[in-house]
């Protein structure tokens, strides 16, 4: 399309103010983990700027509680809805079936309902079973709404999945269980990676669903809610920005696998 | 392997004998998950609201009185808040995000993953210590006041607790989930139907009515049922930036799950959320295609 | 095909339905073991469904099909001693080339030195250096070698027939063509059945033992591709092996008939009587056309007029008008040329042209 260069440095500088505004917030936190004083006001001088929150953070056997807690619900999480996703992947995406159409709609009716309600359902839920509310039953209440997303991003990939190259690995001999394992999955692979990625991060950050499901224990999103609310503490901002770091982290693995996933479906194509 | 044929074992042979039984199998641990974890616990919801007041026991005989509280008590303002500042929300990022969306989808090139990833990565970030952001930017002494105090001299007081903060805090927490759709559905408007449009002599205000907006509508579609459908349920945007000012629906409901103890109530209130919405989605659901926005229909 | 020998696959009144459309209706043939057995149709003619039901991938409705005798409709592909070429050859993007002719090997459990000589035994029969490509990734092969690579891979399985669904279709007609004749020298150096699958009877012709010609989801003629071109059954077959010459026609007593030219009816003579009022095609090839010089006999002779010429290479095609929307198609060598927009008068000997059903 050809656009003029005004109007390019027109939306440009939109973009530009666009996510300006949108990473303000984060700046305004590391501003505030690295001011020394207890109540945080700005500006400050440089000499008042300290690592000492984080040095805090770090060292604190709560704060360790909490990261301990969220990566375990994400562990289990993003192993869970990955392999509940590729299953469901191939029957939204690769198998011909009667009720297929009907599972395609349903499959996203968990993302569009308010995760609140959802943490409460569940807990509501736990509670007539008689099951203790603890990290695994918040891992059950992210599988719940992880799986859904899962489903998607593997399914995209098993859209273009030729349906010729099981049959040849069929018709070759090969049992079900080796199309699977020889075949399936690892054409699959990539996205069920990136799907992995994805359900860890939305683990990781997720607080609604956890607020409600964790019960005695408590993740990392919940336990920053509650010093939130009830007051400035300087170490919150840290914790803050490690939370934050990490999922930058996370996202740069998951953009570099997308990237050599795609180069490598790109020169798959095939060369007649 | 020539000569006699190899004997058929018995456990392939249902896979083979009833077609579609790979596929439903397939379906099932999803379908499983479901049922255990999002529709026995909706049932439960809704079976807890015809509960007797402050039990916790699902064993009662049922009664209606939580309906009749919800009706005769104050419930309704909250759902009008949630409903009109879920609204206001979706109007909002709508103008904001089009021409982003149509920039990333049409003008930008490599930048545009860049965008893409600078922005989807919020969504990996809790919610709370993003908006906790916005309360130390606006706070007493925070950086947008102390930056006013120093550079203008203008003293101001907490920017924070006010209704314009917290659709400010919404727009914000949502606008990825407007984003992404929008940029697919801009995706989707052929360069060459728009090159023509213009050829023909339509300015670009028509193009933009007759030509991106209607051609990128399932975009638009889903992008304002996601955000309108999570803002309804928000509740830290009111909490977190709003203090108390306003009262929306879902923490009305997360108060009567905690301080006030009354999981009847909740689960009342909770089953008119969940009624509410349910009518939106299956409305705004039933209109549009899935597959058609992921541009891939499966091979038939 | 000798039909006293024991087929090694026997097609039995297969019918296939999809709901209430019928792909395969009622067909029957069988395969000679070592024998080069070509289906041919046009799209939609259940070439395809027929093959799909050969090598297992879909069930026959009614009929059966036994392979050495025994009735194989039931059972799986994976459990059938035959082997598919794919359309898209259906190599596998994740592997090297090796790996994809060792996978069938791999499945059988076979020990990772025995199957890496077979694999590189079969990439040396099918002209693939495997120092080369034994470690090549088969995305970085070529269209020909793409396609060597899936005959080594369906010659690993060593099944009992090979089936071959248009694996040529893809590629340009000089490679096609080298690559066919290969086809035909491993079917006889290796002397397994191959049964292969086309919509070009050109390609059927050039590689076959045998042919049979599918129309929707009949067999229209099956026999030696000598016996297909000399004697087509009817006006499908005929017009399906290439540009031919049929004539409506109506017998008038004994071996006269009225040619239908839309126009007013030429009177011509058959090559052998048919009863008056009948009505047939008459076959007559483009090259047993030519023109009539005054004082030269034919067995009919009819007054054209030159519309077009074509050269094909060392022969000229040319397009005549018998009538106005009447037209017939001459080919001729080169030598014997003739100028367009003249008229001039065309001729055929009786013995080269034929009666058909239409």
């Amino acid at each position: 399309m050809i656009v003029t260069r005004t109007q390019k440095a027109g939306f440009s500088l939109y973009a530009g103010i666009v996510l300006l505004v949108f990473y303000f917030p984060v700046f305004c936190i590391i501003v505030a983990s690295l001011s020394k004083k207890r109540f945080f006001s700005f500006p400050y001088a440089s000499e008042e700027m300290t690592f000492k929150w984080y040095a805090d953070a770090a060292n604190s056997p709560q704060v360790h509680d909490f990261v301990g807690v969220s990566l375990r619900i994400a562990a289990v999480a993003a192993l869970a809805s990955v392999t509940i996703g590729f299953f469901s992947a191939l029957a939204y995406a690769r198998y011909r079936w009667r009720g297929r159409q009907t599972f395609q709609r349903l499959v996203l009716l968990p993302l569009f309902f308010p995760q609140s309600v959802l943490g409460l359902a569940l807990l509501m839920w736990f509670n007539f079973l008689n099951v203790t509310t603890a990290w695994w039953t918040a891992a059950i209440a992210h599988t719940v709404w992880i799986a859904p997303i899962t489903t998607l991003i593997i399914s995209i990939q098993a859209y273009g999945l030729d349906e010729s190259l099981e049959e040849a690995a069929r018709d070759m001999g090969a049992t079900r269980w080796q199309i699977l394992r020889k075949i399936t999955i690892p054409l699959l692979l990539p996205g069920m990676i990136s799907a992995t990625c994805f359900a860890v991060l939305l683990s990781w950050g997720n607080f609604a669903l956890s607020l409600f499901t964790t019960g005695a224990d408590s993740a990392l999103p919940e336990w920053l809610y509650a010093r939130m609310t009830s007051g400035y503490q300087p170490m919150v901002p840290a914790v803050g920005v490690i939370n934050v770091g990490v999922a930058i982290l996370l996202v740069i693995v998951l953009f570099t696998i997308v990237r050599w996933s795609t180069r490598k479906s790109r020169t798959s194509a095939p060369s007649h | 392997m020539s000569g006699a044929l190899p004997v058929i074992p018995p456990k392939s042979r249902l896979l083979e004998r009833v077609p579609g039984l790979i596929g439903a199998l397939s379906a099932s641990p999803f379908a499983l998950l479901m049922l255990f974890g999002f529709v026995a616990p909706l049932l439960c919801v809704v079976w807890f609201g015809f509960m007797p007041s402050k039990t916790f026991s699902l064993l009662q005989a049922p009664t209606l009185e939580n309906y009749e509280t919800i009706f005769n008590q104050t419930y309704f303002k909250s759902i009008l808040w949630s409903l009109g500042l879920a609204s206001v929300t979706v109007l909002i990022l709508l103008v904001i995000c089009f021409p982003l969306a149509f920039a990333m989808a049409k003008i930008f090139k490599g930048v545009a993953s860049f965008i893409t990833y600078a922005i989807a990565t919020s969504l990996f970030v809790s919610e709370n210590i993003r908006l906790f952001g916005w309360v130390i930017g606006f706070m007493k002494n925070g950086v947008v006041g102390g930056t006013l105090a120093k550079v203008f001299d203008v003293q101001v007081d907490s920017l924070l607790y006010n209704i314009p903060v917290i659709i400010l805090g919404m727009v914000y927490v949502y606008l990825p989930f407007m984003l992404f759709p929008l940029v697919l559905g801009v995706k989707m408007v052929p360069d060459q139907v728009r090159e023509a449009a213009f050829d023909l002599g339509a300015s670009r205000w028509q193009v933009f009515k007759k030509i991106d907006l209607p051609l990128s509508m399932p975009g638009v579609m889903i992008g304002s049922l996601l955000v309108f459908v999570l803002s309804v349920g928000a509740i830290s945007e009111a909490k977190i930036l709003g203090g108390q000012k306003v009262v929306t629906i879902a923490s009305d409901i997360e108060s009567e799950f905690t301080y006030a103890q009354n999981w009847p109530l909740g689960s009342a209130l909770s089953t008119m959320f969940i009624a509410l919405t349910t009518v939106v989605v299956f409305f705004a659901l039933g209109r549009f295609d899935l597959e058609k926005l992921l541009g891939k229909k499966p091979a038939e | 095909m000798d039909e006293s020998a024991a087929p090694i696959l026997e097609v039995a009144n297969v019918t296939k339905r999809f709901g209430k459309f019928t792909a395969v209706n009622d067909v029957s043939f069988k395969i000679a073991d070592g024998e080069f057995f070509t289906l041919v149709g046009p799209s939609g003619s259940g070439k395809t469904t027929l093959l799909r039901m050969l090598v297992g991938m879909e069930k026959p409705t009614t009929g059966e099909l036994r392979l050495r005798g025994k009735i194989i409709n039931d059972l799986a592909p994976n459990l059938r001693p035959t082997c598919m070429v794919f359309q898209s050859l259906a190599l596998f993007p994740h592997m090297t080339v090796g790996k994809n002719v060792e996978f069938p090997l791999a499945i059988r459990g076979a020990r990772e030195s025995e199957r890496r000589t077979r694999a590189w035994e079969l990439l040396k029969l099918l002209h693939l250096d495997p120092n080369r490509y034994y470690d090549k990734n088969v995305t970085q092969c070529s269209g020909g070698e793409r396609q060597r690579v899936a005959l080594a891979r369906a010659l690993a399985y060593d099944p009992e027939i090979l089936f071959f669904d248009e694996p040529l279709s893809a590629l340009d007609a000089r490679l096609r063509k080298t690559l066919q004749k290969e086809l035909k020298d491993i079917q006889r150096s290796t002397k397994k059945t191959f049964c292969y699958v086309t919509h070009s009877l050109e390609e059927a012709m050039v590689m076959s033992d045998r042919v049979a010609i599918l129309r929707s989801g009949v067999i229209e003629q099956i026999g030696q591709p000598d016996e297909i071109y000399a004697s087509p059954k009817n006006a499908f077959v005929a017009e399906f092996m290439g540009e031919v010459n049929l004539l409506d026609i109506i017998a008038s007593g004994d071996t006269a008939a009225l040619w239908d030219t839309g126009r007013k009816p030429i009177s011509l003579t058959l090559p052998a009587p048919l009863e008056a009022g009948t009505k047939r095609k008459l076959l007559v090839r483009p090259e047993s056309l030519r023109f009539v010089s005054p004082g030269e006999t034919a067995g009919n002779t009819v007054p054209v007029r030159i519309l077009n010429q074509f050269s094909l290479g060392s022969r000229i095609q040319y397009h005549v008008e018998v009538t106005p929307g009447c037209t017939l198609t001459v080919e001729r060598l080169r030598e014997e040329r003739s100028a367009a927009g003249a008229d001039a008068v065309l001729g055929w000997d009786l013995a080269d042209s034929q009666i058909l059903e239409s």
